[in-house]
């Protein structure tokens, strides 16, 4: 083995030299780099992007790779010759995609944010771009893990960066609280994920995800486990179908924490409070997508187990329409877009639980094109009007900001869903795979077909009532009058995402190919290569699911994506008829208590403070109360009883105890040389 | 004879500090101690023992010299160590480098005798964790309590008298309970001397003896029962911990470090040496073992829930102690290779972690002389690299991977679930793990609220920066608790090797 795979390691270690590098700056307290550090983050990420096509280049000529690079530790267990703890790298279609896509955006963000930061005059540049680069390696780290355990270990990597970052402006009191609920509720995803990871490795004494002929990754082992081929070792009396299911949920936990799913999602519309390259990068189109790859990477351990997708399914399909319409209410452009992103990863969770594994990597992909693009044109639009966030300030910036708006407009296309910008191939690649999937006997998928037709118009409908509001009609106020203009650092990386979120669709062309016969799938093609057991017919193979139709495929083809689209537009053009006009009035007003309780996100974060501050704490309180009194009442009881009769009895004692201290020194050496003494050992 | 030279060359150190003028004592001391971290490296490098050294293993640096006999048994100079003992003599040593240096700032009285007992301290810490001779580790054991107890008493805060007599006596007496339990054991054996291993396997060979209408397997029970509880407040587990906490808020921050760092470790080395390596028969039974874990997760949840409530950020780090050592008594219990192992690698792993903890929160309290978390916010603002280096800790207190306190965690989650001496053990395990929520919810709130938001602070102290010397023992221990993470190998491969032994005797995975 050699040649490009060789350089593998390189792409984590680079962004982690730039951390090193922007670390030692903040460390030494002076401006040692220009532009605060942003260079060595921008070369690094670079570096990584072209060393990630360069691998994606080889994987497309048929090779792939796998290999062991560092043994972290090896321990015992029973049922097992020693476990082996290690880090290894798996490069395969999948992973090298998805290397493609954070390399891409990390370096986008990296150049946007000399837009954002730097000629903004932030202080503390060198701690936020350590940040950047930490976090780049991590997720890198993360993307190409070639186990559970190592993937655990820099999904919590990734974690530890967002909180970070969200907390950039630590001065302030609104960041700090948001990452510490960010990392709060993800752990307590993890936590979940951690006894998965735990149990996995019990189980199969493995947490390979590809392994070899000899020793296969554990959802072959799975697989072979329910065919009989293999023991498994099962715990708490369960079957091992019911045990693999315990597994995969337990795993899941970390995904719905990590993806921002119901009910875990509530720390992403807070982490807004991070700055806005920060929320591109991280919680748009990267991290967050992390619990989706995760999914997408262990799929052969989900297709075999039915119970585990129907839940995946209806997560999915629930939070895309739950999360769609909180959107609908938000005055503010950063949530607006925080609730599409939770929206948008139900749709891929959606498509994962019901066997559209292309579907759900295809629009993780324009996904992440789009939604970066759409912060990015966020934070240029925010930077114009000088941090102020609130929609009913801006209009009519069309004009004023020429790139940002079509660029933005783009965006917003694709996030509709409306031909034929990218995000209209992908959504109705998963709409399409539900429904055929459920139409063959699985109500559960017709349930979260449903709800993902519903989200349709609902995002159409706040994607452009964000869009009128920010750009069209008459400015608001003075800031819209006369925004800030901004830099080539800003309109670059929105005009390259702008042409991805055009374009990016053609990369699965399935409609077209089911009309024409043509082979313009390519995503499709692209994942059915690599590693046997990771593609694409062997899912369809082990998964649950077959196919059933409305009067023949290309009917159905037809009929679904006429209805996606028509809702969509739909959608949008009731937005045009409310606020596309010159003096647009809040129309939500007109829901009365539904907006309360949309706008209130259905109550969803009072609960979890409620929980927190009202039944937790308490509890600790009175657990303390129960300690201070009874457990240590106790002790200071028997002490006082003791003190007191030893007093009355033995006058000659003191009851200081530093005399019996001073007694018990003295008497430990006299013993010592009288044993020493007596054994001829002194003298 | 390197040993030796340690342990005389520390006491040798004390002595010298002892007699020093206080403007010199504590940069002496720091010079001093570097001796013993030097020669515990060493040890470390040139570290060639295969085996547990009380089960028939080779034993590194040994010697066994016969001191004197008494009511016909030997009793031994018999140091040596083996991969249990050799990763805490290295955290013995640098700690207390590290902790001297923390002393710098804080301790401005009587310093030569504050470090004088320091420095005694650590000699005898040393001669705990190489002692292979029963009557001579008993030695040192109880002679560690005696520096602490002058350090808490002498140096600490208002309560210190309260809080150093709570100490000593508690342990004391937990001291006896052991030593009876111990005791009944020796004597019902045909053995010849009180080393250890001699014990260890004459036990194992089932040689034991009834004793007054006692059979041996209720002999056994009952001294496992007087052992374990000694131990168990050394170490401490719930419901026997109350004196950790208040010793804790009166100990100044070098004495906290110490204490947390390394002296709860006698008890879980002690727990893993005489409990469970002598008598594993005991511990397997079912209900021992059920009782055992329980114990442990309650020590888990119920110390963290006690830290979730605390408002002063030394008893937040004191309680959370309590729970992280639960986690070293399920390790123990799971009796697997990766538990045993895992809990020994905790030991050290913890002892840096909240060494690092108490040092930073002692440097936060020097500037601005009060810990409450309500006194304070934006320390951030004033202190960034004091509050880096924390909050880093902190990450690692949570168990963030790449650092020694995931790895230590890590294994004994995984150990411990496929454990066949704990009966539902993947339960035990998965409610053992919530922990690692909790600790995140009050180490991120505390942080919040005293690092983060605008500065502010109550106090009639002048706010300055903290001095290099306060800082760099932090960037060392968190330096450490980096490279641990990355490799645990350092030490994880010496300890499985040592751990081999005791798993074997009961199946627990070879």
């Amino acid at each position: 083995m050699a040649g490009i795979f060789d350089f593998g390691p390189a792409i984590v270690l680079l962004p982690f030299l730039s951390f090193l590098i922007a670390v030692g700056t903040a460390l030494s307290g002076r401006d040692l780099l220009p532009k605060g550090g942003a260079i060595p983050g921008i070369a690094a990420t670079a570096g990584s992007l072209v060393l990630s096509v360069a691998m994606a280049a080889a994987v497309a000529g048929g090779e792939v790779y796998d290999e062991t690079i560092y043994t972290w530790a090896v321990g015992a267990v029973p049922g097992s010759d020693g476990l082996e703890l290690t880090f290894g790298l798996l490069i395969d279609p999948l992973s090298s995609m998805m290397l493609v896509i954070v390399t891409l955006v990390a370096l986008l963000v990296h150049v946007f944010s000399l837009g954002y930061m730097n000629d903004d005059g932030e202080t503390g540049l060198p701690r936020y771009y350590a940040g950047l680069g930490l976090f780049t390696a991590s997720m890198l780290g993360f993307v190409v893990a070639d186990n559970l355990l190592m993937a655990f270990m820099f999904f919590e990597l990734v974690g530890l960066c967002s909180y970070l970052l969200i907390g950039f402006h630590f001065r302030e009191p609104g960041p700090p609280s948001a990452a510490k609920k960010a990392f709060l509720v993800t752990r307590f995803g993890d936590y979940f994920f951690l006894i998965g990871v735990v149990a996995v490795f019990a189980t199969f004494g493995t947490a390979q995800f590809v392994g070899t002929e000899a020793a296969p990754g554990f959802p072959v082992l799975a697989e072979q486990a329910l065919a009989g081929e293999f023991t498994a070792n099962t715990f708490l009396g369960l079957g091992t179908e019911a045990w693999f299911t315990v597994v995969g949920l337990l795993v899941l936990g970390g995904v719905i924490g990590k993806s921002a799913q119901f009910p875990l999602h509530t720390w992403l519309p807070d982490a807004m409070e991070g700055p806005t390259p920060v929320s591109a990068l991280i919680h748009a189109a990267t991290m967050v997508a992390a619990g989706v790859y995760l999914v997408a990477r262990m799929y052969g351990f989900y297709a075999v187990s039915p119970t585990a997708l129907g839940v995946i399914a209806l997560v999915g399909g629930f939070t895309a329409l739950f999360a769609g319409t909180m959107g609908v209410v938000k005055r503010e452009l950063k949530q607006v877009l925080a609730y599409s992103t939770i929206s948008q990863y139900g749709y891929m969770m959606l498509a994962l639980g019901a066997g559209g594994y292309v579907a759900a990597t295809f629009h993780l992909l324009t996904h992440a094109f789009f939604k970066a693009l759409l912060f990015l044109g966020a934070g240029s639009v925010i930077l114009a009007m000088h941090h102020n966030e609130n929609m009913w300030d801006m209009g009519g910036l069309k004009d004023k900001m020429p790139v940002t708006y079509y660029s933005f407009l783009a965006g917003s296309l694709a996030l509709a869903g409306i031909f034929p910008f990218a995000g209209f191939w992908s959504k109705d690649e998963i709409l399409f795979e539900t429904l055929i999937h459920g139409l063959d006997g699985q109500p559960l998928l017709l349930v979260g077909y449903v709800f993902g037709l519903l989200a349709v118009p609902v995002t159409a409908f706040y994607t452009f009532r964000m869009v009128f509001l920010t750009f069209h009609g008459d400015a608001r106020t003075e800031q819209a009058e006369s925004p800030e203009s901004v830099r080539w650092n800003v309109k670059g990386p929105l005009v390259v995402l702008g042409t991805l979120a055009t374009v990016a669709g053609a990369v699965n062309l399935a409609p077209v190919r089911v009309l024409t016969g043509a082979h313009v799938d390519f995503l499709h093609a692209w994942l059915d290569g690599g590693f046997s057991d990771l593609t694409v017919h062997h899912y369809a193979e082990i998964d649950p699911y077959s196919s059933a139709y409305i009067g023949g495929e290309l009917t159905t083809v037809l009929l679904g994506a006429a209805v996606s689209l028509g809702l969509a537009l739909l959608g949008l053009g009731l937005a045009y008829r409310l606020y596309a006009v010159p003096e647009p009035v809040e129309h939500t007003d007109k829901l009365g208590s539904a907006k309360d309780l949309l706008y209130d996100n259905y109550y969803q974060d009072e609960y979890q403070v409620y929980l927190a501050n009202r039944v937790v704490l308490p509890v600790a309180r009175a657990a303390d109360t129960f300690d201070q009194g009874v457990v240590d009442g106790a002790v200071n009881a028997v002490s006082s009883v003791s003190l007191f009769s030893g007093s009355r009895i033995r006058r000659i004692q003191t009851g200081v105890v530093s005399n019996y201290a001073a007694l018990v020194t003295l008497g430990l050496t006299a013993l010592l040389v009288v044993f020493g003494v007596l054994g001829g050992w002194l003298l | 004879m390197i040993i030796e030279a340690l342990i005389g060359i520390t006491f040798l150190a004390a002595l010298v500090v002892m007699l020093a003028p206080d403007e010199y004592a504590g940069k002496l001391a720091f010079a001093l101690s570097l001796l013993p971290v030097v020669g515990s490296l060493y040890m470390w490098a040139g570290f060639d023992a295969g085996g547990n050294a009380l089960m028939a293993g080779s034993i590194a640096y040994q010697t066994q010299l016969d001191w004197l006999t008494v009511a016909g048994y030997d009793l031994q100079w018999f140091v040596g160590v083996d991969g249990i003992s050799l990763p805490l003599v290295v955290l013995s040593t640098v700690l207390s480098s590290l902790a001297i240096v923390s002393a710098w700032t804080p301790i401005d009285t009587r310093q030569s005798q504050f470090y004088g007992l320091m420095l005694f301290m650590e000699a005898n810490l040393l001669g705990v964790f190489t002692a292979l001779d029963f009557f001579l580790w008993f030695v040192f054991w109880e002679a560690v309590l005696v520096p602490m107890y002058f350090l808490i008493g002498v140096w600490g805060g208002p309560r210190r008298k309260y809080a150093a007599i709570k100490f000593f006596v508690y342990t004391n007496i937990a001291s006896l309970v052991m030593f009876i339990g111990f005791m009944a054991l020796v004597f019902n054996l045909p053995v010849g001397s009180f080393g250890l291993p001699e014990i260890t396997q004459s036990l194992q060979a089932g040689e034991l003896s009834s004793f007054v209408g006692l059979d041996p397997a209720t002999l056994k029970l009952a001294a496992f029962a007087a052992m374990f509880a000694g131990f168990a407040v050394k170490v401490p587990v719930v419901p026997v911990h109350t004196w950790l906490p208040d010793a804790h808020v009166e100990a100044p921050t070098p004495v906290s470090v110490m204490l947390a760092g390394v002296l709860l470790k006698m008890g879980t080395y002690a727990l893993l040496r005489f409990n469970f390596t002598m008598l594993p028969d005991v511990a397997t039974r079912p209900l021992v073992a059920t009782v055992i874990a329980a114990i442990a997760v309650i020590s888990v949840i119920y110390g963290a829930m006690l830290a979730l409530a605390q408002q002063d950020l030394k008893r937040i780090v004191a309680y959370s102690s309590v729970s992280s050592m639960g986690y070293v008594i399920l390790g123990l219990i799971a009796y697997t290779g990766l538990g045993i192992g895992g809990a020994t690698f905790q030991m050290v792993a913890h002892g840096l972690i909240s060494g690092l903890m108490f040092m930073a929160v002692g440097v936060i309290y020097n500037v601005t002389h009060t810990r409450m978390v309500g006194d304070m916010s934006g320390m951030a603002d004033r202190m960034p690299i004091t509050v880096g280096i924390l909050v880093a800790g902190a990450f690692g207190y949570m168990g963030l991977p790449l650092m020694a306190g995931f790895a230590a965690e890590y294994f004994i989650f995984q150990g411990a679930f496929a454990s066949t001496v704990i009966p539902s053990a993947p339960l035990f395990t998965a409610a053992s793990m919530f922990g690692i929520v909790i600790v995140a919810g009050y180490l991120l709130f505390a942080m919040q609220r005293t690092l983060f938001g605008e500065f502010s602070l109550e106090t009639d102290y002048e706010v300055r920066r903290a001095h290099f010397h306060d800082v760099a023992p932090l960037a060392v221990l968190l330096l450490c608790t980096i490279a641990l993470g990355v490799a645990p190998n350092i030490f994880f491969e010496m300890i499985t090797d040592a751990i081999e032994p005791v798993v074997a005797v009961v199946g627990g995975g070879a």
